[in-house]
């Protein structure tokens, strides 16, 4: 092979290496971006978004008409404990790992009064006597959100009075 | 350093033009029904974090996005719009208007989005709203003031029944009313 070939052919390779790397890596760098934005670098307690207008900015595609709660989670010192209180429209409580799948979600038509979560880390014996729900969360860190569905600011106002009984901490 | 731009370029190219390619379409919209599963392949993960990070999965809504005219052209400020549709098989529905940056446009016309709760329907079930940049005297009004040119609809599915079924009848129809001539 003539000198430029093998230039062509190592360039080639790169080239595919780097392609592979940034299309797996967009998910958890932009997971670690809201992680930050969400939590300011808080984990485990619950923070609700203002009201959503034309001034938010800190997750793509917002959806004006809901009341959004979201806990980042980090479970390295352990399981963290999820109560969600219930709301008289639709809402639930959905869990993302740090590469962005929506692993778990919860809404008002399985858990009327509410929800009780113990997230413990994939394959980490879950804690003896435990009568909340328990889910095994695929990563370390990651983001709990409800939604509470609340498209006008009077209802947003009474959710975000509902939200101040969630619970987000470490077990 | 010829590679690293080449592999660089490559992923970009394949997150802004493949936002299509993996998405089913019915009429003018898209659907992506592997936003937010935990079976969804490297570029539907790497594209739905990009334009759509915390989507709920599938089984929870459905995400419908429009972001060309019934001409195949991109959505201006510049146009008025008819958004007409009829009921949706499910428990809640809404239709939120986004600037190309994916953020809700810098106006503060408090019209972002119309949704099943506060849409007036006329007679026949048949739900219309005007998406320009003034509201005139349209009832349901979706703003594209400041929302510039390529700006796009999504509509939020919320447990949809088991008798959804998408198709370019059953979701809204985008009707382009009139464009002011360019100046």
């Amino acid at each position: 092979m003539s000198g430029w070939g093998k230039y062509i052919a190592v360039a080639l390779l790169i080239a595919v290496a780097t392609h592979i790397v940034a299309i797996f890596s967009v998910p958890n760098v932009l997971m670690n971006v809201a992680l930050q934005r969400l939590g300011g670098g808080h984990y485990n307690a619950w923070r609700l978004g203002d009201r959503v207008t034309q001034a938010s900015r800190t997750i793509v595609r917002p959806a004006p008409d809901f009341a959004y709660s979201a806990c980042p989670y980090d479970l390295g010192n352990g399981p963290v404990r999820i109560h969600v209180t219930p709301w008289s429209d639709y809402w639930s409580l959905s869990l993302y790992a740090n590469n962005s799948d929506n692993f778990y979600v919860l809404d008002d038509r399985e858990a009327h009064d509410g929800a009780d979560v113990l997230v413990i880390r994939a394959g980490s014996p879950p804690p003896d006597h435990e009568t909340a729900t328990i889910v095994q969360s695929p990563s370390q860190r990651g983001i709990a959100l409800i939604r509470r569905l609340a498209p006008t600011p009077d209802a947003y106002a009474a959710a975000a009075q509902v939200s101040h009984t969630d619970v987000c901490a470490a077990h | 350093m010829a590679g690293l731009v080449l592999g660089g370029a490559s992923a970009w190219a394949a997150l802004t033009l493949g936002v299509t390619s993996f998405s089913a379409h019915y009429g003018d919209w898209s659907l992506n029904r592997a936003a937010g599963s935990t079976a969804a392949g490297p570029y539907t993960r790497a594209i739905i974090a990009r334009y759509g990070l915390l989507a709920l999965s599938s089984r929870e809504a459905l995400y419908f996005n429009l972001d060309r005219d019934e001409h195949g052209q991109p959505l201006s400020e510049s146009c008025i719009y008819d958004l007409t549709g009829h009921a949706i098989a499910t428990r809640w529905w809404s239709v939120t208007l986004y600037a190309n940056d994916s953020y809700l446009a810098r106006n503060d016309d408090h019209a972002a989005s119309v949704d099943a709760t506060r849409i007036s329907a006329g007679d026949d079930a048949t739900w219309r709203a005007r998406v320009s940049s003034v509201q005139g005297d349209s009832v349901n009004w979706l703003s594209s003031r400041n929302a510039r040119r390529g700006f796009s609809l999504t509509l939020r599915v919320y447990n949809p029944e088991r008798d959804f079924a998408p198709s370019a009848e059953s979701l809204p129809k985008l009707t382009t009313v009139s464009c002011a001539s360019p100046s």
